[in-house]
Formats: structure tokens, sequence, C-alpha cells
């Protein structure tokens, strides 16, 4: 099938489909996914559930995958030959174990799961009942909605509903934009019977801030810019939400970009899918939101979603930008303290 | 829902009407194409230049599936055009039309590697 779909989707869109459908994730790597949950001793069964996704867990290593797919469309391997990706990846000269294990050495310090662990800690100071389905986790499959592979992300759809069935799943706690943004709008459209409740993170830390009287303060003073990602501003349609938890935190000033660039109608950074096939475009819009941010005056940017915290982040150290770019789960677990 | 031969003949079909529809809810105003963050002079950058390549490769075959396929995958799927067209009040769809001819051009090849 593979031979069929060359020239009509790009090279690196169908890799990210083989690794979805045959290990589970978009990286690839047959990872240790619960790893981060490790010392948090989070129930199987409880009110909620927690939906870690791909994003903050497989970050680490699809920054290297994203060099490796791009590298790939390049020099424009032919598909039969990117079936075999470690073969591939060592043709083109990226040695992809190495970079893994690179990574895991890392452990603890790695950025990107360390705000799954925060995540977490915020939703036991807030005292929501949460749990966490482990290694039963599935992946949502959203990039094969979106890379055009459609039937595979209906069964993967599908398959996923039974597994959340079998584990007793009532309620679902996103974080990741594009896995809630499926979960919660695509999901129902193609399953029969889909009767899941899905909430992203932000909603419920606002609503709990809201009930309780919880007041979370940062030490010292805190100058940031927030740029709303796509999927959680225009997809899922949670614009004040996140606003609304800034504002709340004593010591926390929330500079805004102009109008035509904030909230709905927000710059896309570039992050997530577009670079997979079009690596330059997409750092060029990254470059180009950055500076939008930037012109605010805040030296510390705020985002709430791993492809637009990586892909700015990458921006502004190419821009040599003096500028800290950080999740707003960190913010918030920090305030909490 | 399920994956058989007909069914997903039938598929193209259906999803290639729906393609067309929306766009030709289109009212051309072009105020997308500003809004569009890949906008770079071209107007097939942007969502109205994407949506008008697809109409005519649709209606009259104008461009390769290949030519076509490079136009769409370079979009974003941010939707700041669809929240445009939103505010707009037009029923124009850019993003998830857009999203939808890269399913129909998958779903063709596809068909094709059956037979």
């Amino acid at each position: 099938m593979g031979k069929s779909l060359k020239g009509v989707i790009p090279i690196p869109h169908i890799y990210i489909r083989g690794n979805i459908l045959e290990k589970g994730n978009i990286s690839g790597v047959a990872g240790d996914k619960v790893s981060w949950a490790k010392n948090l001793n989070l129930p199987r069964k409880a009110e909620y559930t927690f939906f870690a996704g791909c994003g903050y867990q497989f970050m680490r290593y699809v920054e290297g995958m994203m060099k490796a797919a791009a590298s790939m469309g390049k020099i424009g391997l032919g598909m039969e030959k990117s079936i075999g990706i470690s073969k591939v990846l060592g043709k083109i000269g990226i040695d992809l174990p190495s970079i893994t294990a690179k990574v895991t050495a890392a452990g603890k310090e790695d950025t990107y799961t360390r705000i799954l662990v925060s995540a977490a800690s915020v939703l036991r100071k807030l005292e929501v009942d949460t749990g966490y389905m482990y290694e039963d986790e599935p992946c949502c499959g959203s990039p094969l909605y979106y890379s055009g592979f459609l039937d595979d992300y209906i069964e993967n759809a599908n398959k996923n509903f039974g597994i959340f069935k079998s584990q007793g799943v009532h309620k679902v706690i996103g974080l990741i934009p594009a896995c809630t943004a499926s979960l919660r709008d695509y999901y129902p459209k193609y399953v029969e019977g889909y009767d899941l409740e899905v909430h992203h993170f932000i909603e419920i830390v606002a609503q709990r801030l809201r009930e309780t009287n919880i007041k979370p303060k940062l030490e010292g003073k805190l100058i940031v810019a927030y740029h709303d990602p796509c999927q959680l501003s225009r997809y899922l349609e949670i614009i004040d939400a996140p606003r609304e938890v800034m504002a709340s935190i004593e010591g926390l000033e929330l500079k805004t970009p102009e109008t035509e660039q904030d909230r709905q109608w927000s710059t896309c950074c570039g992050g997530g899918g577009l670079e997979a096939g079009s690596p330059e475009l997409c750092e060029r819009l990254g470059l180009k939101r950055v500076e939008e941010l930037l012109k605010t005056g805040a030296k510390v940017i705020v985002s709430h979603c791993p492809a637009c915290v990586m892909q700015l982040k990458r921006s502004a150290e190419k821009m040599k930008a003096d500028v800290k770019v950080i999740d707003l789960v960190e913010i918030v677990d920090e305030a909490l303290k | 829902m399920t994956t058989d031969n007909s069914q997903e003949t039938d598929g193209i079909k259906e999803l290639e009407e729906e393609i067309l529809a929306n766009i030709q809810t289109c009212i051309n105003c072009r105020m997308c194409v500003n809004m569009c963050p890949t906008y770079e002079g071209w107007v097939t950058q942007s969502a109205f230049g994407r949506l008008a390549a697809i109409n005519l490769h649709l209606r009259y075959g104008l461009g390769s599936e290949e030519e076509l396929s490079r136009l769409i995958f370079q979009c974003a799927t941010c939707r700041r055009c669809q929240e445009r067209c939103r505010m707009l009040s037009t029923n124009v769809t850019p993003t998830d039309t857009i999203i939808k001819t890269r399913q129909l051009l998958a779903r063709k090849a596809q068909a094709r590697g059956r037979k």
C-alpha cells in the first residue's frame, strides 16, 4: 500500500502513521511510557482518568525523529525503504537508538516529562480524584486524521473506545490540546455509542480554583506573554480558562500581543504536523511568532501545548533571544506550593 | 465505519461531494489570505488559494494530485482562516475541507493500490 501513497502523502507523514499503528505512539520508540508516573502512586481507577498522550512523553524522542523525518523527505527515499526505519535512519546518518539512549540517561531532568509530573501534582493539590491507565493508555491517533489516514483513524478510535470501556473510564482529563480535541470532538463522530466525558486540564484547574479558597502565589514577580495554541483556542475553544488561571496567580503579570495576534486570532507558531512535511516553512513561522511575542516586552513566553513549547523554545534559541519558554502547567505547579 | 472495499469506494464519492459543496459556499472575499500564517505572497499559500486549487482539480482535473498534495500539506491546519469565515458568518470551513482533501487523496491512492 505504501507505494501507492508516494507523492500524494509526504513521506514523513507515512512514517508517523507506521509508528502509531505499529508502536502505539508517534515517535516509534518502544518506550517506557509510564516511567514519569513511577513515584506518583496514581490509582488505576478514579473519578477522572488522566490522559497523558504522546506529546510530552515522547517529545524528547520526537525532536530527533523530526530531524530524521525531514531528511527523509528531502532526499526523497522510496516508500519501500522507509518501512525499515532504523535502516533508513542509519543510511542518512541518524542513529536513533543512540539519541534515545542519551535522552534516557538524562532521565528526570527531561523538560517534557517533568511537565506531566507537574500536571499530576497540580491535580493532586487541587484535590481532583485522578487516575492513570499506565501502559494501557492508547495513542489517540490524531496525526492519522490530519495526515489523511481517515480509515486508520476510525479503526484506531473504535479500538481505543473498547480499551477505555474495559478499564472503566468515564471522565477523561486531557493535557495535550490535540489529543483532547481528538477525544472530545472527533471520536463521537466515528465511534458508535461514544459516551466519555472529556475535559481539558486547564478547564478543571480553573473550575477548582473557582470552587475552592486556594490562592496560588508566586515568589517574586513574573511577567509573561501567553501564546494561545491553535488546538486549544480554535479547536477546543478554550481561551478564557488559561487567562482565568493566570489572573488568579499572585505575582504573575500577563502581557498581551496585538489584538489580531491574540486569543482566537493567535498566530500559529508552526509547531506540530507542519514540521513533518515542510521544515523550512515551519521554522519561518516559529521565528515570526516569537518576534510578535517579544514585542510585548515580556521575557517569558508561556504556552500550554507540547508542540508549541518545543517550537517556540527552538525558535527563541535560533534567534538567540533573551527569553524563556515554559509551559503554563509548570507555573501553576510552582504557584500552588 | 468498516473498511471493506465497496464502502471505501463509496466513501471517495461522498467525501468529494462534501468537499466541493463546502467550497461552493465561499464568497471569495479573500479575507483569509492575509490571515494565513503560511502566506508569503502566493495566493496558493492561503485558504482561498488552496480551496481554489482543490476546486479546479476536482471539477476540471487541473494540476496533478502531487501538485495539489504539495499545496494542501503546506497548510498548518491552525484554523485561523476558519475562525475568520465563522466571524463573517459564512459556512465555509477551509481547514476542515483541506484536511478532508488530504483524506480524499489518501483514499484514492489506497483504492488504486488495491487494484
